[in-house]
């Protein structure tokens, strides 16, 4: 009965994020979407808990937290892999081509280097990174940020390139 | 209500604390191969390890004990997993580092050139490509590129789940 308790709190969760979601942007909040999926978590979970201990008498917490866990970590999972992409925008801007083709230099010489301005956009809007005539420059809090970014890749022995390891 | 997770419940969480720190062993031998391949490794391990535990620990085992385990070992896998690769693949970040690396204000093509050290974003557009591409999602055809039926299969998921996590 536990996990079942778990599950209506994902029902919950589903129903709550993307409402979160749509109200962020009809509205203009500032709030970012994972802070957004944080708050619609830590509410289904307190809901999910609260209907647990009124309703089951011998509610088992780590029940009910498993299977709730796991189904938001796999809804994140899945948030994160459709929301910024690159890959996918490239495939979904293929299928959305009248005749589903593209020319390879189109991609290349135009669709890319948008997706790169739009990143650079979001380091400018995050206060991570100023321009600064012409050029563009990290702020302290970029710096900062790299720094620890370096660090954690270091730590875990991953390169700073980005690419898609192949030979994986 | 009860807090106290079961004997192998209270072993996942262990194994899940310890899954980064056995990513962080692992970053120290080479023959753990790139980043995808130890992450992957690691994951084996742990399961390989919570495998060992559920057969050793004493008394009778449970169900909804040992599930409950494997679900909060999955939602551990699944969080490591969203952070490490937006270490290892993440394009925004990599950005920033770049432009910290470089140590000096850069222009638009500058960064691009200093992001891909030395190379351009026609490299990093066949990187991603070569993704879609050895995934059966797109072909190419000369010049050209098309998404496959398995591509517009997937791009329909996206849409999918872009619109019901709120993403529009």
């Amino acid at each position: 009965m536990s996990f079942a308790v778990g599950l209506v709190a994902v029902v919950v969760f589903a129903l709550l994020a993307p409402a979160l979601q749509l109200m962020a942007r009809a509205r203009s909040w500032s709030l970012g979407p994972v802070t957004l999926l944080a708050i619609a978590a830590v509410v289904s979970h307190g809901l999910g808990v609260t209907l647990g201990i009124f309703v089951i008498p011998q509610f088992q917490y780590w029940d009910a937290a498993s299977v709730f866990g796991f189904c938001v970590m796999a809804y994140v999972f899945a948030f994160g892999a459709v929301y910024k992409s690159v890959s996918l925008d490239i495939l979904l801007s293929l299928v959305e081509r009248p005749g589903r083709r593209a020319p390879l230099s189109e991609i290349a010489e135009r669709q890319v280097p948008d997706l790169f301005r739009g990143r650079i956009g979001n380091l400018v809007d995050g206060g991570l990174v100023e321009p600064v005539n012409s050029n563009f420059v990290a702020t302290a809090a970029g710096r900062t940020m790299a720094g620890q970014v370096g660090r954690l890749r270091r730590a875990f022995g991953i390169g700073d390139t980005s690419l898609y390891d192949f030979s994986d | 209500m009860n807090m106290l997770p079961g004997p192998a419940q209270a072993a996942a969480i262990g194994l899940s604390i310890a899954f980064p720190l056995l990513l962080l062993c692992y970053a120290r031998i080479a023959a753990t191969g790139g980043s995808g391949r130890r992450f992957r490794l690691g994951c084996v391990s742990i399961l390989a390890l919570y495998a060992i535990v559920c057969i050793a620990l004493p008394g009778q085992r449970h169900l909804d004990d040992v599930l409950g385990g494997l679900l909060l070992l999955g939602t551990a896998m699944m969080f490591c997993y969203i952070l490490f690769s937006l270490l290892a693949w993440g394009f925004t970040l990599t950005l920033l580092t770049a432009l910290v690396q470089a140590e000096r204000p850069l222009t638009l093509e500058q960064w691009a050139e200093a992001y891909m050290q030395g190379g351009d974003l026609g490299t990093f557009t066949h990187n991603r490509l070569k993704l879609l591409v050895g995934a059966g999602m797109v072909i190419t055809a000369g010049d050209r590129l098309a998404p496959t039926a398995k591509g517009v299969a997937v791009a329909r998921l996206v849409r999918l789940v872009r619109l019901s996590t709120g993403l529009g």
